[in-house]
């Protein structure tokens, strides 16, 4: 009897020994990337969701750009430094300036620099059997013009280019052909283009020649060159990954001519690039070329940052020769993995934040580890808006309505709002237009975005709305903010607004939905109150102003003006400054806009977003920007530094497995022996 | 269109009517006066931990307007407000500007000094807001989704089981087909489907539960009445010609309801916990104690750490629940045959 | 035993049939062709490239009638591919669906499957244990644990295992996944241990319950009595006995191993069955969505056949009809 009691014993103690043996065994320690990487030069970063396309004619996304920008090099691009944006010539000789042609148009003339070649990639056979890769020729700039154009893209910029002289007439020809013929759309990509007939205003002259001609002056065009929409794409790779017979779709195997390539796509996983070594820069380091050494010139600050150290000036891009990302959902995790080391640089969580920033700068601890911290204000805005169809709260409610929502602006206080959800980060915004873009004034303030109640209260009663009863109902007036994120987060960030509104006695409702409903609100025009915000696609006023043009209202054309507002005097100085240079009429047009929006107040202007970036000590010159650019060629990274500091920061802690066993063990055998005892 | 607190109120008197009602029912029934007597002798601690619950739900869903202070800025809609008992605990315009720890006198960023220092017991949360307030009305939240789910439920279980299990042939067939159905699709997608058609109220997420979670029961009440339906007085009764709807009521329904009461304890803290998911996913109800853990979620990796919204949330929660599923475990120690007679 | 089968089978095939329908009204009630094309082409896009998104879908075809042509619908389609398991591609990225299952199945698998295995191992072994020791305090001390563990929600056990593991103690990644095999068990390890602990206290308890009133049948009483060792007894014949209460209850959880635990793999990044779920629901997939939940509900069916059958081999009393 006994003896088989005690095999029980033994068996217990036993399979827990195993068991923790093996948790051990498994690998104890918090490393999440396999083998020593301290002689080759990886950068380490984390992308908060899985990137849906690397199609460039596709993706719009921040996130995407971040990995296409790097992959495929346009015929334009940003300096690295320089703020506010400059351009500088990329795959092109120089910049083209615009020629006035007969008819109203202006043409753009790019000379492509000859001898640059696409990375290597098997879908180059189709073209020549047995070749890996070819030059990049004008007519790849064409051909993705093309790409934008055809309807079975569904390119989301489609709008811009149709600028272009002949854009919306191929697409309606491709159409034409498709619907036609059942086979046509059967055949190899580049010959339905062709048969198309091309678009009229895309000349290829010549094989380093591309001549763009506009319907009317757009001087805006420029910028959208320095973008992935207008990188040169490969027919072949287009032809050959089209998904069928278990091969890849072209969005998800990018064949780009950029200075690094794909070297493992896991989308929602996993996504490394490798140094591409046919890239121009490594190729031809004697032409000298601004896109491929590092700039000599930036803009204060930099030289004290470390940024234009003489040692690193004029060298061949790019330093490193991995990126290695990883897809982190969960913010938390992501930051805590950063501050281990395992991710080279982060935002900052709201909820490190205090650790992290001492009054602006570095805290002791932080500094201590090396860090840095980089501060920049992103070209965006974020606002809450009224739907000025509304008949409560929009124009037809007249002055009314422009009453309340003056005295709705006047209480909202974005710098309270700053301190209490983003640490006092965000620049607060009193127009639409941000800093760094042409039409920003530092010295304005907008009358109506200092926080004043006493005022507030006047204007509502002005309104008919004393201390917020609506003297129809006798009760305080009930507004909705219409909400579409049910997640927590989002609603305690709204809740703070309505409390604002209720200081004045205005009894503003949550209607939180999730986005699609919200979308169908905004369709039927069944919202009030909403919040929003816009990223710049390029670094001009227009980009913003627009989203104040009565044609681009949700209701009339869903487009993103979604406050519907419309202001004929608006919408008539939006048309006279859009085209024009940054000069003082310009600037002239933009202030009388801004006066208009400061009474009209449809919008309330809420902050624009300021990014405080960590960079570890071992990253050498990085710069974020708020705008896509192929950041990863000019950073570098001290690799030996890294693997040492890691390994100091991770040691994991055992003693508490340690602990637990024995209390346990304590706690079971005593009994068990009581029980064995007690038995007999 | 009636006022929610108005609907609120009279619902409370329902309820506290019915309570009534089933109490002289109890009284009159030995089986259930003994049962409820045995219930109090093994488990008096968790059922007075309930019956706080179950007191403070019921205080802070009586409310009316009226009879509150004009605001410290002039605002009048303390005035228009409906503010329940519990609200009234509370002095009005009881919130700062944003966190203090509980019982502090100044606030946790910044040091600036507090409105109403050393009166929050249980500190404030991100937007001032007083911690102990908040959770005291979590526990309406918690009790609706529990008890108003479980009064969707089993009704919708009896029905349905019931009639298969009597009925049997087509009908059978048809309520199985149904459940079968219901049963084959994840539970917790079904949930954010129909949360997401139906819309985010406290009345639309418990239906929605109510659907996903009423086939267990259906299949038990159906297990039972095919062995109640042969019973000799059943048979008896239907041989005389009695209307089958006056067997179902008097002899089926009653003896049932030892597992109706089995069933709704098990059945509540298992809704209470589901809610808690539901509120990550963000379509939980405004005010629970789920959504308050949610939004607490990220505070622990704050440096220095904010654990006390958590900290209530959690212990409330966790005090219901362990209180809840004592006092379920005792219910069916007495009440089901099979343990009773196990009995030493 | 042949004829009880195909009736079954027949009825499982009309269950899903009913699960599709189900599915399709609630989806097309709650997500719009323009919203679904919208979260696959982007927030900046214009209306004209949503039309055109819809249009390449096939999703301005009529929902549920169409006078000129009845098979040419939404529903009817629905209905044709499924059955014929032609997934095709997802709305979000038009990525192969069975690609995508097909990435997923194994770090689902590898997350469910040992937690499965592990928990019905440790859940057994400790309820045998408890059983064993009734009346003591070990039992009573283990009861309480149990309702105690059954009482947290499984967001903080999470929150909680992520903070003191991960964070505190350093000793697992908090988040993430690699598939090969020298590094997956390091970031298993936290899930495996969340998920076996906060299943366990439940599951501990129904064990123990089965055991126990297994343990109180007469012939346990006449094994003792006879002179059988107590370790035998649990071991052999009460084990054995109560496997059926014991089958049902885990059969019945085979299904979810595959289609993933959504919990789990959202909050520590794993990218299998159950976050690929999750996203299609956020995102409006509803392609991949469909195909989820209609694998769900075939496993689900068969699963409930295979306990049906599996009685008869355990339990000679049972005679299906």
């Amino acid at each position: 009897m006994r003896g088989v009691r005690q095999r029980w014993l033994g068996r217990l103690i036993l399979t827990l020994a195993v068991a923790f043996g093996l948790l051990g065994l498994g690998g104890c320690g918090n490393n999440p990337y396999p083998g020593a990487d301290d002689s080759v030069k990886v950068r380490y970063g984390a992308l908060p969701e899985a990137p849906k396309t690397l199609d460039p004619a596709v993706s719009y996304t921040t996130l995407e750009h971040a990995i296409t920008a790097n992959v495929y090099d346009t015929l334009l691009e940003y300096h690295y430094l320089k703020r506010p944006y400059e351009l500088i010539p990329g795959l092109a000789r120089e910049l083209p300036e615009p020629r006035e042609i007969p008819g109203g148009r202006i043409a753009y003339r790019f000379h492509l620099r000859p001898g640059v070649r696409f990375a290597e990639d098997p879908c180059f056979e189709l073209g020549e059997p047995g070749a890996k890769t070819r030059e990049v020729l004008a007519g790849d700039f064409a051909f993705e013009l093309e790409r934008i154009a055809d309807p079975a893209v569904t390119s989301p910029v489609i709008a811009t280019f149709a600028k272009i002289e002949g854009f919306r007439e191929f697409s309606a020809r491709l159409a034409a052909l498709r619907d036609a013929e059942p086979g046509f759309a059967e055949r190899r990509i580049d010959a339905q283009y062709a048969a198309a007939g091309g678009i009229e205003g895309v000349r290829v002259q010549g094989p380093h020649e591309l001549e763009i001609v506009l319907a009317e002056p757009y001087p805006q065009l420029l910028y959208w060159f320095a973008m992935p929409f207008t990188a040169p794409v490969p027919w072949e790779a287009v032809a050959l990954y089209d998904g069928r017979e278990g091969r890849d779709f072209f969005k998800d195997h990018p064949v780009g001519a950029g200075p690094f390539r794909i070297l493992h796509y896991e989308r929602r996983s996993r996504i490394a690039l490798e140094r591409n070594p046919g890239w121009y820069g490594a190729l031809h380091p004697e032409w000298k070329a601004p896109g491929a050494v590092y700039p000599s010139q930036g803009e204060p600050g930099d030289a004290e940052a470390g940024r234009l150290d003489p040692a690193t000036v004029g060298l061949a891009l790019p330093f490193l020769d991995r990126l290695e990302l990883r897809i982190e959902k969960e913010d938390i995790p992501a930051f805590n993995k950063f501050l281990q080391g395992y991710y080279d640089a982060s935002g900052i969580i709201q909820e490190s934040f205090d650790k992290v920033v001492h009054e602006g700068a570095l805290s002791p601890a932080m500094a201590a580890l090396g860090m840095e911290l980089e501060k920049s204000v992103e070209p965006s805005i974020s606002y809450l808006g009224f739907n000025m169809n509304d008949p409560q709260v929009g124009a037809p409610a007249g002055e009314r309505g422009r009453l309340l929502r003056q005295a709705m602006s006047l209480v909202v206080d974005s710098e309270e709002f700053a301190r209490v959800f983003a640490n006092g980060r965000g620049v607060p915004a009193h127009s639409p237009v941000p800093p760094g873009i042409f039409g920003y004034e530092a010295e304005y303030r907008n009358p109506w975005r200092q926080p004043d109640l006493a005022r507030a209260k006047a204007l509502l009663e002005e309104a008919g709305y004393p201390d917020g009863i609506d003297r129809d109902t006798g009760r305080p007036l009930r507004l909705s903010f219409d909400l579409g994120d049910p997640s927590s987060r989002a609603r305690l960030r709204a809740l703070f607004f309505v409390n604002a509104w209720k200081r004045l006695g205005l009894d503003v409702e949550i209607a939180a939905t999730d986005y699609n409903q919200f979308r169908d609100k905004v369709r039927r025009g069944a919202y009030q109150i909403f919040q929003w915000g816009w990223i710049a696609d390029y670094p001009d006023p227009e980009n913003f102003l627009f989203l104040l043009w009565g044609p681009m209202s949700e209701s009339k054309s869903g487009g993103p003006n979604t406050a519907n507002f419309a202001d004929s005097r608006y919408d008539a100085l939006f048309l006279e400054m859009k085209d024009r240079p940054n000069d003082a009429r310009r600037l002239e047009l933009i202030r009388e806009m801004r006066g208009i929006l400061e009474r009209e107040r449809p919008w309330i202007e809420l902050d624009h977003h300021e990014s405080y970036a960590l960079y570890h000590a071992w990253m050498r010159n990085v710069k974020p920007a708020g705008l896509s650019l192929p950041s990863a060629k000019y950073v570098d990274v001290d690799a030996r530094a890294r693997a040492r500091l890691r390994k100091e920061w991770n040691r994991p802690v055992v003693w508490p497995a340690w602990a637990l066993a024995a209390v346990v063990v304590a706690l079971v055998v005593p009994g068990i022996a009581t029980f064995l005892r007690e038995r007999q | 269109m009636v006022e929610p607190h108005v609907a609120s109120n009279l619902v409370v008197a329902v309820l506290v009517a019915g309570a009534l009602f089933v109490a002289r029912a109890v009284r009159k029934s030995d089986l259930w006066r003994g049962s409820l007597r045995e219930l109090a002798r093994r488990r008096p601690l968790a059922l007075g931990v309930v019956a706080i619950y179950v007191l403070v739900a019921l205080l802070d869903s009586v409310a009316w307007t009226g009879g509150g202070a004009v605001g410290a800025q002039g605002d009048q809609l303390a005035l228009h407000e409906p503010r329940s008992v519990v609200d009234r605990l509370f002095p009005g315009d009881f919130g700062e500007r944003s966190y203090s720890v509980p019982l502090a006198s100044a606030e946790f960023y910044g040091g600036a000094a507090l409105r109403h220092p050393g009166r929050h017991w249980l500190g404030t949360d991100i937007l001032g807001r007083d911690i102990l307030h908040l959770t005291l009305k979590g526990a309406r939240i918690a009790l609706l989704i529990g008890g108003f789910t479980s009064l969707i439920v089993i009704p919708l279980a009896l029905l349905f089981g019931v009639s298969a299990g009597y009925f049997g042939g087509r009908v059978d067939d048809a309520v199985f087909f149904l459940i079968s159905v219901l049963a084959s699709i994840p539970g917790l997608l079904l949930l954010i489907v129909l949360v997401m058609v139906m819309g985010r109220g406290a009345v639309q997420v418990c239906i929605a539960l109510g659907v996903t979670s009423w086939v267990g029961f259906c299949r038990v009440a159906r297990g039972e009445t095919l062995k109640l339906r042969e019973l000799d007085y059943v048979q008896a009764a239907r041989a005389l010609g009695v209307s089958e709807l006056r067997i179902i009521l008097r002899h089926v329904v009653p003896n049932l309801l030892h597992l109706v009461v089995i069933t709704f304890v098990l059945l509540f803290s298992g809704l209470v916990l589901s809610e808690a998911i539901l509120a990550w996913l963000g379509i939980g109800i405004d005010g629970s104690w789920g959504q308050m853990i949610d939004q607490a979620r990220d505070e622990l990796s704050r440096d220095p750490i904010i654990w006390w919204n958590l900290a209530a949330a959690s212990a409330a929660l966790f005090g219901l629940i362990l209180a809840v599923n004592f006092v379920g475990d005792a219910v069916r120690d007495v009440l089901d045959p099979r343990t009773l007679r196990e009995d030493r | 035993m042949l004829a009880y089968l195909i009736r079954r089978l027949a009825y499982g095939v009309l269950t899903v049939q009913g699960v599709l329908l189900l599915l399709f009204v609630l989806f097309f009630l709650y997500a719009t062709p323009t919203e679904m094309a919208r979260r696959a082409v982007g927030e900046k896009a214009p209306p004209e490239v949503l039309e055109q998104w819809i249009v390449n879908h096939g999703y301005d075809r009529p929902r549920v009638w169409n006078p000129a042509n009845p098979s040419d619908t939404l529903l009817a389609d629905h209905f044709r591919r499924m059955l014929s398991f032609d997934f095709g591609r997802s709305d979000a990225d038009d990525s192969p669906i069975v690609e995508r299952l097909r990435q997923g199945v194994v770090p689902s698998l590898s997350v469910t499957l040992p937690l499965f295995v592990g928990g019905l191992a440790i859940g057994i072994a400790l309820s045998l244990f408890v059983a064993y020791f009734r009346e003591t305090y070990i039992d009573r001390a283990g009861v309480v644990l149990c309702v105690l563990g059954m009482s947290v929600s499984i967001l903080l056990y999470i929150i909680g295992g992520q903070f003191l593991l991960g964070k505190l103690l350093r000793w697992f990644p908090i988040s993430g996944f690699d598939p090969q095999p020298a590094l997956v068990s390091r970031f298993l390890a936290i899930p495996w241990i969340i998920g076996l602990l906060s299943g366990l206290g439940g599951e501990v308890r129904f064990y123990r319950t089965v055991f126990v009133e297994e343990t109180s049948r007469d012939y346990v009483r006449t094994a003792r009595a006879k002179g059988c060792g107590d370790g035998r007894i649990m071991w052999r014949h009460v084990l054995r006995n109560a496997m059926i209460p014991i089958l049902t209850h885990v059969v019945v959880a085979i299904p979810f191993l595959f289609t993933g635990s959504l919990l789990l793999e959202s909050f520590f990044g794993i990218p299998g069955l159950g976050s690929i779920t999750v996203d299609a629901i956020h995102g409006n997939d509803f392609s991949t969505l469909r195909v989820m939940v209609y694998i769900g509900a075939l496993l689900f069916v068969l699963a409930q056949i295979v306990t049906d059958v599996s009685y008869t081999l355990v339990d000679p009393r049972v005679r299906l009809e």
